[in-house]
């Protein structure tokens, strides 16, 4: 056989092949799971990256089998799709549409491609000269020096921009990490080191707290003092603390100083947030028969005390004791 | 002590670091011969000796040191509790500078005694990565602080002073429990740092050309091999990862597109364009622009890699915890590519060079189009890692990008690639004669095309798969018959038997023929893909103790429950048989590990591996009392993408491997033009 | 020719480089797991769930009227124990304010959750349900609790808390639902995906 009809032999033979081919591939019955085809474009919430239908966890099967009762009722993808971004938002939608915020990510490929086979073109049509082994040229190098400050310099700029931009309000080094632990082991020194560190940190008053009773058991209400004060002020105390901050301020008030309006008045303050705040409304009696005498006042708080459903057993012991002591007219302990 | 020790190797390597580059830019801007040997020495014995300390803490269960404490316990057992050198982000810093310190050795090692410009440069720039990392190290991310106030389980504050009073926990929490499933991590990180790190090379090299104005292949030359050995590295450690993967996570798990993933992707894919288009410009000289931008954006992609792993900015399983290292990382990236880009402008008359192309249809024309392909692929992944954080700074909006959207890319794409690989090394240099190629491809195709339709005929119609085994056997028969070609042609010239003469040509040109090695590593990793992505068969069931499944032609019985209590863990499983035919196939054990008090464990699968591929069972409800729900899975002939992927780099440290060989024979090689 | 075009791309690259790093810098801040509700202002996923302990079916609609609490939980989060005090609180004391409180087991089996209720506490006027398959779980897009739904009395989800929250926040919050305001989606602290983490 001559060279020509070997060659057309050949190309017959690899057109007949390519065409059964791809009539065998264009007809393969598709077998295309549809419950996965949807399951891989929807995140799982709740694991790391993984589709819903590729992940384990109990949530994505559970998903899943969500997807799979809707394709049996009938839903096209797209409407499956679309109900779960609609929960849970785009965010979990592996599949970024042809369209709106993700166009210009599907364009972006082809005009890569488009740019690079431009460049190409525009390279063979501007031949350069051949190489020179030159040493540096002056004028060359007077421009580095300035180009490498530039870029040094906003360098620079970026990471201390970076460490403003850093969020400060995760948990506080040191708070958090006391947080849920037993204080029991930590000295005030180092919590002091600690409320001082994060002093500005919203998640501060706890640790504050926690610190403002150590020294309010040994009686050390001086020290204490400043740390409910700033929960008391703090905006970012929750209504709990703010309520024990006030409560405790205002018995140091009256304990350490007898100050009995300043007491009262802190006592209101609590209330005010928490109005059903047993103690408030018991050490307000209290002072209020001890500090300015006012009997029937401090019987009637005494009693709206007892109507209260959550008392210890020992708690409702002292405060009938108190109730049955004023109602005696005795003075107070 | 280990806190001073460790410590101690870290300012050892910053002073190395800095007499590097001090010494270094002098040597190259006055010719002159310093002494840079002692430099290197000690950063390489600095970040020895910080490794070493790190590594004798986590063994002797030092907990003064913060690391140890907040991330290691007594309980586990060798080798995860060494492994937890680099499981944490301190530690990692740790690993990246002492392989920085040995690749920055190696480089000494070839630097010239008589005055060496170019050594001496790229020890320099070499030098200021060191600072940078160990710099992180002694500031950002200490990894020897020590526990000045201990909780029950972890550090409170901490010092860098090394000899501040010590207040050490008892015990640690220990290393993530997913890191303590597999031995692949005490490998898969420092194979891959391996690769990563080694990429600071030939950036070093091409720096301290740029920066001496010095144009032409010599800084790519004496870069070459070491960028082969990181590229054989880096694609080593992606095959480990994506096995480690699978292996513990899930049936799919081996490539999920998950950012930290694409991290490693992205300079690989710029690292094989790189090492592709380096050869034309050691052969003609051309693309030396394309060469400079590529080595600068690999290196760079490795900084962004290292970035997006530790800053907290994108959601991953690999992520570490956020910390203040995103800022100093992101700064660095910024230095690296304004410094380098500039410095290319500068240059921009000395690397515009290049005699014409003479025709694309020619090997030039090939790379070129390789070139183009992988900068586009790697383009591609850059922007859809990226875009949901992108979109989001500027519009708020939120968006997923996932899997669907990179293998609609991607797939394409590399079946592009190996139409080109198909072509590329037998397309000759400077212009192909007419009709040549046609000689060297039309039986190739033939068999190619036969092989396509045996495979819609007899195993399965799917498109990908008939695609993927066409274009694979189309590039191993290109390969193949410019082997024979070769072969028979050097026989008769020298007559010498068939085998002596196969010998010869091959070793002749081992660069080349190491690289064909690694193309089939990729057409054997594309064929396995297609496979067990495509042909896998999956199926859930319920079963009781005693009960048995069908699946895929296997019987699944579940046997028992059990569990296994060990010191830092217990595992709930399940035991079953698998038989096939009447004939026991295996027993498989898949379970979840619980550590601590968890509730439902971490899931660990078992895989049964067959020659016809693998069936992976994983237990999706932990049979504490009657029954548990398994998932059944096969993947299909998955084991050839495991081997495909250890030719591919087996296929680079050969390549390297014979270079070695030559360059001691022929110092200007010149391979038998083809 | 050649050398101008290299020059052009190079100080291209630079800037765009630069760029790219402020983007990046701009998202320090954020915390990339954290995803705006696609609920708010519209109307609240109906359910139709059968109680814990057993009985008849409780369904939103039952509920119309009311300003309606979602709070889905489960015993093995620990933040949702933390929380648990503040919700029953609450729950009484709005109790006779036409709001109702819906506490939802969420990926926990009925038992398990029913004995963490007998030894946490039980509030009398809240709902506990059990959500077999997290089908409600899934419709109102929990990514993970403790996460509190708030529902007006025209059945729009007006705001949501992701987080452990207390008896001050879970007031306020009412308060300013009935006063007609939209409170919106707040952060108070972490959420808890699975038993493990």
């Amino acid at each position: 056989m001559s060279d020509r009809a070997r060659n057309i032999a050949v190309i017959v033979g690899m057109a007949a092949m390519a065409i059964t081919l791809v009539f065998l591939v264009a007809t393969n019955p598709s077998d295309v799971d549809r419950v996965q085809a949807i399951g891989e474009r929807i995140k799982c919430p709740v694991c790391q990256g993984e589709s819903i239908a590729n992940s384990p966890s109990s949530m994505a099967r559970d998903m899943m089998s969500l997807v799979s009762d809707s394709v049996a009722l009938g839903a096209s993808d797209d409407e499956i799709v679309e109900e779960l971004l609609a929960s849970y938002s785009g965010a979990v939608l592996l599949d970024p549409p042809v369209s709106g915020a993700t166009l210009a990510l599907w364009l972006a490929p082809i005009a890569a491609l488009g740019t690079g086979a431009l460049i190409i073109v525009w390279w063979r049509r501007h031949p350069g000269e051949p190489a020179e082994d030159t040493v540096r040229s002056t004028t060359s190098s007077r421009r580095l020096g300035p180009l490498l400050i530039l870029g040094f310099s906003l360098a620079v700029i970026v990471v201390v921009a970076g460490f403003f931009l850093q969020d400060r309000s995760g948990p506080a080094t040191g708070v958090a990490d006391l947080a849920g632990q037993d204080l029991e082991d930590v000295s005030e020194e180092t919590m002091e080191a600690v409320v001082a560190a994060n002093a500005d940190h919203p998640q501060v008053d706890g640790m504050r707290l926690a610190l403002a009773e150590r020294y309010y058991d040994i009686g050390d209400y001086s020290s204490a003092f400043p740390h409910y004060l700033a929960v008391a002020e703090s905006a970012n105390a929750t209504g709990a603390q703010a309520v024990t901050a006030l409560v405790r301020l205002g018995w140091m008030a009256w304990d350490g100083n007898a100050e009995t309006e300043t007491a009262i008045e802190l006592f209101d303050q609590a209330l005010a947030i928490d109005s059903a705040s047993t103690t408030a409304r018991y050490l307000k009696g209290l002072v209020l028969w001890c500090g300015a005498g006012e009997v029937d006042a401090a019987t009637g708080l005494f009693e709206e005390v007892l109507a209260a459903a959550e008392l210890s057993p020992e708690a409702r012991t002292n405060v009938e004791a108190d109730l049955a002591a004023v109602r005696d007219g005795d003075t107070c302990p | 002590m280990l806190a001073f020790l460790g410590s101690a190797g870290m300012l050892l390597a910053i002073v190395g670091a800095v007499l590097l580059v001090v010494r270094g830019v002098a040597a190259a801007r006055h010719d002159t011969s310093p002494n840079l040997g002692g430099a290197a020495q000690l950063l390489l014995s600095g970040g020895a000796v910080a490794m070493l300390a790190m590594v004798l803490a986590l063994l002797t269960d030092d907990f003064s040191l913060v690391y140890t404490a907040n991330n290691h316990a007594s309980a586990t057992p060798f080798p995860f509790d060494v492994a937890t050198a680099w499981a944490a982000l301190e530690g990692s810093i740790v690993l990246w500078g002492l392989v920085l310190a040995g690749y920055t050795w190696f480089v000494f090692r070839r630097y010239r005694k008589s005055p060496d410009r170019l050594g001496a440069a790229a020890l320099a720039v070499m030098g200021v990565v060191a600072i940078f990392f160990f710099g992180l190290m002694i500031t950002v991310a200490n990894p020897f602080e020590v526990c000045v106030q201990a909780m029950e389980a972890g550090c409170v504050r901490s010092s860098p002073w090394p000899f501040a009073t010590v207040s050490a926990p008892a015990d640690g929490p220990g290393p993530n429990p997913l890191l303590q499933n597999h031995l692949m991590m005490a490998i898969h990180p420092p194979v891959l740092y391996l690769g990563y790190v080694g990429m600071t090379v030939p950036f070093a090299y091409a720096m301290g050309a740029l920066s001496l104005g010095v144009a032409g292949p010599e800084w790519l030359r004496r870069s070459h091999r070491s960028t082969l050995v990181a590229w054989s590295f880096l694609s080593l450690g992606i095959l480990l990862g994506g096995w480690w993967a699978y292996e513990v996570l899930s049936w799919g798990g081996y490539w999920a597109w998950d950012p930290v993933e694409n991290a490693s992707l992205m300079p690989w894919l710029v690292a094989t364009a790189f090492l592709h288009s380096g050869i034309v410009q050691q052969r003609r000289g051309m693309l030396q622009a394309w060469n400079f931008i590529l080595v600068i954006s690999a290196f760079s992609l490795t900084i962004l890699g290292t970035f997006l792993t530790r800053s907290g900015t994108i959601n991953s399983v690999h992520s570490f915890t956020q910390s203040a290292i995103g800022p100093a990382l992101l700064g660095f990236l910024v230095l690296t590519l304004v410094g380098s880009f500039t410095l290319f402008s500068t240059r921009a008359d000395t690397v515009a060079t290049s005699p014409r192309i003479d025709s694309m249809v020619s090997r030039e024309g090939a790379f070129l189009a390789n070139n183009l392909l992988l900068s586009v692929y790697a383009f591609i992944v850059l922007v859809g890692t990226t875009y949901p954080l992108v979109l989001e700074a500027f519009t708020g909006t939120q968006v997923g990008v996932g899997e669907p959207f990179f293998n609609r890319l991607a797939v394409p794409l590399s079946f592009l690639l190996l139409l080109v690989m198909g072509f590329g090394p037998i397309t000759p240099w400077r212009s192909a004669p007419p009709g040549l190629l046609w000689a060297r491809t039309r039986i190739p195709g033939l068999i190619a095309l036969a092989a396509g339709l045996l495979t819609a005929l007899a195993v399965t119609r799917n498109g990908w798969v008939v695609l993927a085994v066409t274009l694979g056997v189309f590039v191993v028969g290109t390969m193949t018959g410019l082997l024979v070609e070769q072969v028979t042609a050097r026989a008769a010239k020298t007559s010498e038997t068939l085998p002596a003469a196969l010998k010869q040509v091959v070793t002749g040109d081992g660069a080349f023929w190491g690289g064909q090695l690694s193309h089939v590593g990729v057409v054997l990793v594309a064929i396995g893909i297609a496979f067990a992505a495509n042909l896998g068969s999956h199926h859930e069931v319920e079963l009781s103790p005693g009960e048995s499944a069908q699946f895929q032609g296997y019987t699944l019985t579940f046997e028992s429950p059990f569990r296994q209590v060990q010191p830092s863990k217990t595992v709930l499983g399940a035991r079953m048989t698998v038989t096939r035919d009447g004939n026991l196939i295996g027993l498989v054990e898949p379970s979840a590990n619980f550590f601590g008090s968890d509730e439902t464990g971490v899931s660990t699968p078992d895989v049964l591996h067959r020659p016809g591929g693998d069936l992976y069972i994983t237990l999706l409800s932990t049979p504490e009392t009657g029954s548990a729900t398994f998932q059944f899975d096969t993947s299909p002939m998955i084991w050839v993408l495991w081997l495909g992927g250890l030719t591919t780099a087996a296929g680079g440290f050969l390549a390297m491997a014979a270079r070695r060989r030559e360059r001691s024979v022929t110092p200007d090689r010149q391979t038998v033009d083809v | 020719m050649r050398g101008n075009a290299l020059r052009w791309v190079g100080y291209g690259v630079a800037l765009a480089a630069v760029v790219f790093a402020v983007v990046l810098a701009s998202r320090f801040g954020t915390d990339p797991s954290l995803v705006d509700s696609p609920l708010l202002g519209q109307p609240a996923p109906g359910f139709d769930l059968t109680p814990l302990e057993g009985g008849d079916p409780v369904s939103l609609d039952d509920l119309e009227g009311d300003i309606v609490v979602i709070n889905f939980f489960a015993s093995w989060c620990l933040e949702c124990r933390n929380e648990h005090q503040a919700l029953i609180s609450t729950a009484d004391a709005f109790a006779d304010e036409e709001v109702t409180f819906v506490s939802i087991s969420y990926q926990e089996s009925p038992p398990a959750s029913l004995q963490y209720l007998e030894t946490e506490g039980k509030s009398e006027v809240t709902h506990y349900l059990a959500d077999p398959g997290s089908r409600t779980a899934i419709a109102y897009g929990v990514f993970g609790i403790p996460e509190t739904f708030f529902i007006d009395d025209e059945g729009i989800v007006v705001g949501k808390i992701i987080g452990e929250s207390d008896a001050f926040t879970l007031g306020a919050t009412i308060d300013a639902i009935e006063r007609g305001e939209s409170p919106g989606q707040s952060v108070t602290g972490n959420t808890q995906q699975s038993p493990d983490g």
